[in-house]
């Protein structure tokens, strides 16, 4: 028994070091870089001074801000009537409307951007359609497509939030409000609204942290509208001597703004959630059927608008094209072909990359699962929240960190295909501990204990017991982990050196030099490889694919 | 197999979980841990299976020391309060588990759990997954799981707390006559006395880490040693008197509380005042009004609950606590009210006198 426990404690401390160097000492680092002049190399408080001096730098947090607020308030203005007609009311179509209206949290947000560019952008279908016909239709460039492709993929997170709120919502609840003498309006604004309001601040939280840490939509789309991720890379990778101070002081600034809101998601709002159990759910009702046809329009048009332009990427990837210029009518599969033989490297790069930060994160959320629900205590209430803390950096920020931690110095990663499953693992990792220590708290631990008092030693016993019940949980979050990693921008952009560029910076370089249809060829490919996994665990787990996310 | 523990001591940092128990439980013994929650019953139990490590004392299996002996190479079988069967295996594979560990031939795997299974009456539901089972059959199939091994010492933690009552009670029976069966020594841990008495060859109370008393169920139940003992294996009323002599030669204290004079069985006290323990169905109600005769004391009628085969009284005591006495077989007309003064004896020849 006792040798058990110190392999345990061996085992913790390797997980801290491992957590220290990946996680905590890079931010440290540029938190202190950004206190250094980069001329003089002493203490200074020059590049916070400079921010707050430049509109140019201020305007940057301001436009953050503003997309980040009005997508949100438009995404819960979407999500939350999605949400309420989906559960309450019969409607044709339902179970398709509400699993592609998941869909978009899962698809790539710069596949999304694309795609708009592609319909909307200078050279666009629609926009020379509309241009034939003599309509002038806004420009997709700057805010205003950034908030656009922002609400679309980011509704299904209130939309699922609220919705399982409403399920939660027993039947005598709201009849208790009628019973006491309450209308229809009036049990809605009274009791139903107030019961799920802590679900759509939640969402709402979510989705604002999601688009203030986002990367691939503004860089592309938003052209001269900086925000601050993209103004953090600019700086940083600037061929024309970037500034490091200036880049660790944005990337502390966004660093604040995510981690504080992370905070306060977590020790406010899911405070306010209500516990209830659901004995009896609220009864679909059946409308008359033009309220039916127009919910139906609301809830099917929004489906439509949001996954269309994953279409149009998929349709672009085999049509003719010719740099920007895409033939639209005419089939070819040569972008295809050009992939998979002249430039395959991205598609392998990406692959193994996941494949191998998977398999570590793998390795390492069972670990750390087990020591979260096994082994209790304040050792392990750090764990988690050390563990826990890359989701509330962003993959631009951790890329940075990174970056410009392990470039000299006592070991070198910067430049190396290590630094990106390194930056990946201890990035993904948190899903693969949610979904497995979840699984984990379900078991009680006389389980392992009852194998162990019939005969099998203790790591034995784990292996045979523990594991096995934990599968279900990390296959799970392999694969939640797998698509996550396939589909990753942020960080990858910083990160990456030449040969080892994934399939997502080409993509990203692609859309930069115009080139939409190699680069719809592999995004259809990365839409492609992250929806099938997550369809397939969707069917056999039978949850909500974004439940997990 | 005969299972000593000598000065066992187990500490949680500050608390003592176990503190100094001594205990020698005998080849074949049914033998309970009893006592409240925070006990250290299931410390205990789990310190012999070896989850946990003494911090002083010694635990013998047979002549055998086993504090070194990992948990997994103690031969004992255990069943849990939970039954912790692994969720992932049938029943089969469950009952299986252990015997696969220890290398069993597969028809003999076979074999054995065929005979389990017929004995806890489970047969046929082999391929059935833990969670399509009610509560009684997991319980079953953990208590087959423990013993397929044939393990030299039966453990149950709390193994029917998740149960009905009335499934409770007949698991009990059974568990009761498999362990005869099979002459296995068995340490049985509950908090419940009823569960207690009905099983068990030995029962050993259990308080704040340190045992209480150790005796056959009627041992205890007669002859309490603590107030404690005396108060958690059944009901018992606790009087205090002050001592006014003793009868060497009769063995008899005189003792006196509330102006009566007593005589009690009894060794020569300690000190000036004795407490006892009076069990309810052994006060007598009696009839008349004089007073001064020994032994008698009187009280108002508090409350009274009737419930036909018993009426229990609630009567104010000489303490001040209420005394409670029990009237079996009541006759109709010999019903006392609330309000009326009752007289009632405690009976001189019973051991009334426990430590405090």
């Amino acid at each position: 028994m006792r040798k058990h426990f110190q392999a345990w404690n061996i085992i913790l401390v390797a997980i801290f070091a491992i957590l220290f160097f990946a996680v905590l000492y890079p931010i440290l680092f540029i938190f202190k870089a950004s206190f250094v002049d980069p001329e003089t190399g002493a203490f200074s408080l020059k590049s916070y001074a400079t921010f707050l001096h430049y509109p140019y730098y201020m305007r940057c947090l301001r436009n953050s801000l503003f997309v980040s607020t009005l997508s949100t308030l438009l995404a819960v203005a979407i999500g939350i009537p999605f949400a309420f007609f989906l559960s309450r009311y019969r409607i044709p179509g339902k179970n398709l409307i509400r699993t592609l209206g998941t869909l978009p949290l899962i698809l790539p947000t710069f596949i999304g951007a694309e795609a708009w560019l592609i319909l909307l952008g200078r050279n666009g279908l629609f926009a020379k359609v509309f241009h034939g016909i003599g309509i002038e239709i806004p420009s997709i460039y700057g805010w205003k497509g950034i908030v656009l492709v922002f609400t679309l993929q980011f509704f299904p997170f209130v939309f699922l939030m609220v919705s399982a709120a409403i399920h939660a919502i027993d039947r005598s609840l709201e009849e208790a409000a009628t019973n006491l003498g309450a209308g229809k309006l009036r049990v809605f604004f009274t009791v139903t609204l107030p019961v799920v309001t802590p679900a759509i601040l939640s969402g709402a939280l979510v989705v604002f942290y999601l688009c203030i840490e986002n990367f691939g939509v503004p860089v592309l789309i938003g052209e001269d509208f900086k925000v601050l991720s993209v103004q953090a890379y600019n700086e940083f990778i600037s061929e024309l001597g970037g500034n490091p101070a200036m880049a660790g002081a944005l990337s502390m600034i966004l660093l604040a703004i995510t981690l504080g809101l992370t905070i306060f998601q977590k020790y406010w709002v899911e405070r306010k959630n209500y516990t209830m159990t659901s004995l009896n759910p609220i009864d679909v009702k059946r409308l008359r059927p033009l309220p039916t046809f127009l919910i139906w329009l609301f809830c099917a048009g929004v489906v439509f608008v949001a996954l269309f332009p994953f279409a149009v990427v998929m349709v672009s990837s085999v049509t003719k094209t010719q740099g920007p210029v895409m033939y639209f009518g005419q089939f070819s599969l040569e972008n295809f072909i050009r992939a998979f033989t002249i430039a395959p490297r991205p598609i392998i790069n990406s692959f193994f990359l996941a494949t191998t930060a998977t398999l570590i994160g793998i390795v390492f959320g069972v670990v750390v699962s087990y020591l979260l629900v096994r082994k209790r205590g304040a050792v392990s209430y750090l764990l988690d929240i050390l563990v826990m803390l890359p989701l509330a950096i962003a993959g631009t920020v951790q890329g940075i960190a990174l970056a410009a931690t392990y470039n000299k110095g006592f070991i070198v990663l910067t430049g190396t295909w290590m630094i990106l499953v390194l930056a990946y693992f201890i990035r993904k990792a948190p899903y693969s501990i949610k979904t497995t220590s979840s699984l984990l708290q379900q078991i009680d631990p006389s389980v392992e204990e009852a194998s162990i008092n019939l005969g099998v030693p203790p790591l034995r016993s784990f292996i045979r017991v523990v594991i096995p019940i934990m599968m279900p949980g990390i296959i799970a979050g392999g694969i939640i982990m797998w698509v996550t990693t396939l589909a990753e921008l942020s960080s990858t952009i910083v990160l990456y050196y030449g040969p080892w560029a994934t399939m997502t910076v080409e993509i990203f370089q692609r859309i930069g030099s115009g080139d939409f249809g190699p680069a719809s060829a592999y995004a259809t490919i990365l839409i492609v490889s992250v929806v099938i996994p997550l369809f397939i665990l969707n069917r056999v787990s039978g949850k909500d694919l974004a439940s997990s996310l | 197999m005969r299972v000593e523990l000598t000065n066992i001591t187990k500490l949680f940092g500050p608390l003592r979980a176990v503190d100094d128990v001594s205990l020698a439980i005998g080849e074949g013994d049914f033998f309970t841990l009893l006592g409240p929650s925070g006990c250290g019953k299931t410390t205990l139990l789990r310190t012999i299976a070896g989850f946990y490590n003494p911090d002083a004392g010694e635990i013998r299996f047979g002549e055998r020391l086993i504090n070194h002996i990992p948990a997994h190479r103690r031969e004992t079988g255990m069943v849990f309060q939970n039954y912790a069967l692994f969720p992932h295996l049938s029943v089969y594979d469950n009952i299986a588990y252990g015997l696969k560990a220890r290398r069993i031939p597969k028809p003999e795997i076979a074999e054995r759990i065929g005979k389990i299974l017929e004995s806890v009456q489970l047969a046929g539901l082999e391929k059935r997954s833990p969670s399509k089972l009610s509560g009684g059959q997991q319980q079953r199939v953990a208590l087959a799981r423990a013993l397929v091994i044939s393990p030299q010492i039966l453990l149950m933690d709390e193994p029917l707390s998740n149960l009905d009552a009335k499934l409770r009670v007949s698991m009990r029976e059974e568990i009761r006559r498999i362990q005869k069966k099979l002459g296995i020594t068995t340490i049985y841990v509950t908090h419940d006395q009823e569960e207690a008495m009905a099983v068990s060859d030995r029962i050993a109370i259990l308080n704040r880490g340190r045992l209480e008393q150790v005796g056959t169920p009627a041992e205890i139940y007669y002859r309490p040693e603590s107030r404690f003992a005396a108060e958690f294996m059944g009901s018992s009323n606790i009087i205090e008197m002050d001592v006014t002599g003793w009868d060497g030669d009769q063995c008899r204290i005189v003792a006196e509380t509330a102006g009566q004079k007593f005589s009690l069985r009894g060794e020569k006290p300690s000190g000036a005042r004795i407490i006892l323990s009076v069990r309810p169905e052994w006060i007598r109600v009696v009839a008349g009004q004089a007073d001064g005769e020994a032994n008698v004391l009187s009280g108002t009628v508090l409350s009274s609950t009737f419930l036909g085969s018993m009426i229990r009284y609630r009567v104010s005591g000489p303490g001040g606590t209420p005394i409670v006495i029990e009237v079996h077989d009541p006759n109709e007309g010999s019903i006392r009210k609330d309000g009326e003064i009752i007289r009632y004896r405690l009976p001189p020849d019973r051991p009334l006198v426990i430590r405090d």
